[in-house]
């Protein structure tokens, strides 16, 4: 089934001191892919930049850089775009590989290079003895790689308590495993350092979530924000597959990806360098609607 | 220290111990020194780095000692031909591997390259899909030992930033000057060419379509130990050596931050770790690189050599692959082979204690991309003590290395081939704000530490025989002009405690210690600003004097302050001989001249702040202050009055000790600076004004009925004159070195991810 959403996400910086200089570079602008496509894609910053360039990073995002010559106390960014979403089902789980052998691919290399950068560990997504051996009870011998990594998204899904404000970006895996609680980004990070921690690939995805849940369903936790969660690798034949630990979803129709990469620091939304500017308040809003 | 193995071969001696016949020039030389010369060319080899301080970080702090044997390693020139061939291989091969790995990834996607060396290794920068433009190796740096089958092998691959270059150089100028016979007689080559050829090569590597390119060397400053070796390398190239701080991207392209505004940087020569020259992109937490300065790459508006990433060859995983890769890529046997960890390097000759010990050497070699071609150093860095440590300078014993001219010049090689035509170079004249600011201080710092001496000196003479009231008067005169311009405690003003005073402020917690740390601080900071024998010039007597002031005796104070009048007196000197008149030297005297006139209106303020009747005492003390008691004795005889007093220590604008001289060299200099014509006006135009106002106050003290009384209403005048120079002071730091405000990353850190979900 396929989608069709509006996006809009703006983006407001209040600085306490005037801000000389500013580089902003944005992982804002959702990714084309097989199954989603976009619409009329804008970025508007205002002040107006002295300088936009744009370029595809390493993973393939999109990537629009922001330059800001002009003193200025607020800084804001907008995205409107119009995305069509889809993405297959997944294949029957029982047929996917066994993990082991995902494992072995991965660490050969060759074809499957792309996928084998994923399996290794991340500034954020460290390769954590706690998340490994977390995640090993899902992963029994021989078990298929995709009833696996399901088995993983259900029990982070079931085993940590969604409460925002208890964690912080700053906050490591570790500290996320003890507390069991934390928000998407924490049970993304989670998940993915679990299963590198055995050699197997994963990604980390942000995008976002519809605002209201399809007719009949309880609402979505993380919607009307920025969202991420997991890509995991099922091997050659099937490639990637979406999992949502906060939400124990498989990827299909109701979320739109922005961009992905090896944690949250390859593809921080709004990263920038500001000369001055004192202490800032930032303010995000999010809205995803069906069209 | 353990004994190296049985096997390992002698660079000297053959297998029955023989000297082997290429040593017997450089030994032949050694021999005819006489007993004990070689030692005693080892001590001024290890003086000479510490005078032109190569062993210090920084100057007054715990020194991080560079040593040099004064044995070279001797490398025959069929041996070093073999060498500079398999190098010259290895280099093209070790490009060829980088730009696939920062490219199209053939050699992941086809298992070549296993994954977990490129994706795993933090040296592998994630800089985006268009990739940078440029060769991406252009100095590269080889550890090599010779085993024990006596072939050279690869121990290590430099390609991040090849450290230890300078230090070769470095090692070669020393030794020249300390061994010159041995040099002669042995047949060396020399480095020069290479260095000359390095410069010109930096021309093709600017982006297309930039005639003259703008080329600026990345440090990390003086506080970081590969200072020295960036410095001298910024030297050797002739290129700017800049902090990231000097730097700013505007509009997608590279500029330094000079008196002059914003000058186009077109290469940076990178010599610090690729993860920290952009904040944007990279690591956030850089404060030494530029934002968006990787976007002004990708726009082709600047080149970076060697590439953000090329430490990623140094993965230890590589060199096992290297035979392969050479074959695939190059389509040949890979020419030199990698050493095996348990191979042992051989044993080169060594000064200790006086004799020659055989210990284990490691020769590092430096190449260059000249843009077509790779270009060997015949010469490089040998290390005594392997330690696989990362990075030059290294502890330990380094060695010069002397690669032998051919004797049989019928081989058809390098050296038949034509030395390229040198094009014309000029520096870069542009000062960045940065140097100038530095320079500024350090002319007011020495001018300051100058004034102190001269007062110390003349309260010293009254403190040995302060009988007499007029004396006892001066010294506390003395005192509280001293005290005024914080160079001793206000409590010290009694003149029981001056000496007392006057000796703790010479230690390290004073204010004549503080002083010091200030003045070499800041020399080391401008040291790419200055000629070598400036810097061990300034250095030594600088050293010199801290020394002498150290002494606790009242003599040793003397001394002491004698030695610093000597040090100040040899900087100006110094400056104003060697430093071409441009930006750099005007700051310089634009300090000292801001430094001196405020002190001949404090001390003048001070000395006509007494009774009038004693005001000849008054005016005696300014003469002494001033320098000037001789020229008034030859214009005036021994006839004291206010006015002619005034006149020669404030209005003659021809005593260079005299306010009215610095007045007038300030506004000469502010108008030379050339900035936009408002403000020049108005700093020129500020010093223009207080000359004028000098004129008026000696003017009325002459007219007066009374010249003492008129005299005596001097000291708030020149108070407020005072406030007026240290207005001016600031008004040009704002004006020429821009105080910015911090830099900080946003959206990596808390604040960014508070709403996320």
């Amino acid at each position: 089934m396929t989608m069709r959403y509006r996006i809009r996400h703006e983006t407001l910086y209040a600085y306490a001191d005037r801000v000389d200089l500013a580089a902003h570079m944005l992982h804002l602008s959702p990714r084309m892919l097989p199954g989603q496509q976009v619409f009329d894609a804008s970025i508007t910053a205002e002040p107006r930049p002295s300088r936009m360039s744009w370029g595809l990073d390493h993973f393939g995002n999109q990537v629009c850089w922001l330059f800001l010559d002009h003193p200025h106390e607020r800084f804001s960014v907008t995205v409107q775009a119009e995305v069509a979403v889809g993405f297959a089902p997944p294949p029957v789980a029982e047929l996917t590989l066994p993990w082991e052998q995902v494992v072995a691919i991965a660490a050969a290399g060759g074809a499957a290079f792309q996928a084998s950068e994923f399996s290794y560990a991340s500034p954020m997504a460290p390769a954590d003895a706690g998340a490994g051996a977390y995640a090993a009870a899902s992963l029994p011998a021989g078990r298929p790689i995709l009833q696996a990594v399901l088995d993983l998204c259900g029990r982070i899904n079931r085993e940590f308590a969604f409460r925002p404000g208890v964690t912080t970006v700053n906050t490591s895996v570790a500290d996320v495993l003890a507390g069991r609680a934390g928000v998407c980004q924490d049970f993304t990070h989670l998940m993915i350092a679990g299963l590198r921690a055995h050699g197997l690939p994963a990604r980390y995805v942000s995008g976002y979530l519809r605002t209201k849940p399809p007719p009949g369903q309880a609402p979505r936790r993380g919607a009307d924000q920025s969202h991420a969660w997991v890509g995991c690798w099922l091997g050659p034949e099937h490639g990637w597959v979406d999992l949502d630990p906060t939400n124990n979803l498989v990827v299909g129709d109701e979320h739109v990806v922005l961009a992905w990469g090896r944690d949250y620091g390859d593809i921080s939304p709004v990263r920038g360098v500001i000369l001055g500017g004192g202490a800032h308040t930032v303010t995000v809003g999010v809205d995803l609607a069906p069209t | 220290m353990a004994e190296p193995a049985a096997q390992a071969v002698d660079e000297m001696v053959d297998g029955r111990g023989q000297l082997r016949p290429h040593w017997r020039d450089l030994m032949g030389a050694f021999s005819m020194l006489g007993e004990g010369a070689l030692a005693e060319r080892g001590r001024r080899l290890d003086r000479g780095f510490a005078d032109d301080g190569v062993t210090s970080v920084m100057p007054g702090e715990a020194p991080l000692r560079w040593r040099c044997d004064p044995v070279p390693l001797l490398i025959q020139a069929a041996e070093f031909a073999t060498v500079e061939a398999g190098l010259v291989q290895r280099a093209t091969l070790l490009s060829r591997v980088l730009d696939d790995i920062y490219g199209a990834q053939d050699l992941l996607a086809s298992g070549a390259l296993p994954p977990a060396m490129v994706f795993a290794n933090p040296q592998y920068l994630r800089l985006g899909a268009a990739g940078l433009q440029g060769p991406k190796l252009h100095l590269y740096a080889a550890d090599l030992i010779r085993g024990a089958d006596g072939q050279w092998r690869v121990k290590a691959d430099r390609t991040g930033r090849a450290g230890g270059i300078a230090y070769a150089q470095e090692n070669r100028r020393q030794l020249a000057r300390v061994l010159p016979e041995a040099l002669r007689s042995t047949g060396v080559r020399p480095l020069e060419p290479f260095f000359d050829q390095w410069q010109d090569a930096l021309r093709p590597l600017a982006p297309t379509g930039v005639g003259n390119p703008t080329v600026a060397l990345l440090t990390r400053g003086t506080q970081h130990r590969h200072w020295f070796e960036h410095m001298h390398l910024a030297r050797l190239l002739s290129c700017a050596l800049v902090e990231g701080g000097d730097l700013t991207v505007r509009n997608g392209a590279l500029f330094l931050k000079t008196l002059r505004g914003l000058q186009r940087i077109d290469l940076l020569l990178r010599q610090i770790d690729g993860r920290l020259i952009d904040p944007l992109e990279l690591d956030g937490n850089s404060v030494i690189g530029v934002p968006g300065l990787l976007d002004a790459a990708r726009a082709g508006n600047v080149r970076i050599v060697n590439h953000p990433g090329s430490a990623v060859l140094e993965a230890k995983e590589l060199a096992a692959l290297l035979p392969a890769l050479c074959q695939r890529l190059l389509g040949r046997a890979l020419l030199l082979g990698n050493a095996a960890p348990a191979d042992v390097p051989s044993l080169a000759p060594c000064l200790t204690d006086g004799r020659l010990d055989a210990r284990p050497v490691v020769w590092r070699v430096f190449l260059m991309f000249d843009g077509t071609a790779w270009r060997v150093l015949p010469g490089g860095l040998a290390r005594i003590r392997d330690d696989d440590a990362e990075d030059a300078p290294l502890p330990g014993l380094a060695k010069d290395v002397w690669v032998m001219h051919d004797e049989q010049s019928d081989i058809i090689g390098p050296l038949a081939v034509p030395a390229p035509r040198l094009a014309l170079r000029r520096t870069s004249g542009a000062l960045p704000s940065r140097v100038a600011d530095n320079l500024f201080w350090l002319g007011r710092y020495v001018e300051r530490l100058d004034s102190g001496a001269r007062l110390g000196r003349a309260a010293l003479t009254r403190l040995g025989r302060a009988s007499r009231p007029r004396e006892f008067e001066e010294l506390q005169t003395l005192a509280r002009i001293l005290a005024d311009a914080r160079l001793i405690d206000a409590e010290a003003v009694a003149s029981a405690s001056l000496t007392i005073g006057l000796h703790a402020t010479m230690h390290a917690g004073g204010a004549v210690g503080g002083l010091f740390a200030n003045i070499a601080g800041l020399t080391e900071k401008v040291r790419d600003r200055l000629t070598g024998d400036m810097y061990a010039s300034f250095t030594q007597t600088l050293r010199a004097a801290q020394e002498a002031a150290k002494s606790p005796t009242a003599d040793g104070l003397g001394n002491g302050l004698l030695a610093i009048s000597r040090f100040c007196t040899a900087v100006a000197g110094l400056a104003s001989e060697n430093m071409v008149r441009g930006g750099g030297f005007m700051f310089l005297d634009l300090g000292r001249r801001i430094e001196r006139a405020r002190a001949v209106v404090r001390e003048v303020g001070f000395v006509l702040d007494l009774p009038a009747r004693r005001i000849d005492s008054g005016l005696m003390l300014a003469l002494e202050l001033c320098d000037s008691a001789i020229t008034y004795r030859n214009r005036y005889l021994n006839v004291l009055q206010p006015a002619p007093v005034l006149d020669l220590v404030l209005a003659d604008q021809g005593n260079p000790r005299g306010l009215a001289f610095q007045l007038v060299a300030m506004r000469d200099l502010l108008e030379d600076l050339g900035s936009e014509a408002g403000v020049r006006e108005l700093l020129a135009g500020s010093a223009a004004g207080l000359l004028a106002e000098v004129d008026l106050v000696v003017n009325q003290v002459l007219n007066a009925p009374d010249q003492a009384q008129e005299a005596a209403l001097l000291p708030s005048r020149l108070r407020a004159m005072g406030s007026e120079l240290d207005g001016l002071s600031n008004r040009i730091t704002r004006r020429y070195f821009a105080v910015l405000p911090a830099t900080q990353t946003v959206g990596l850190g808390l604040s960014q991810v508070q709403g996320a979900a």
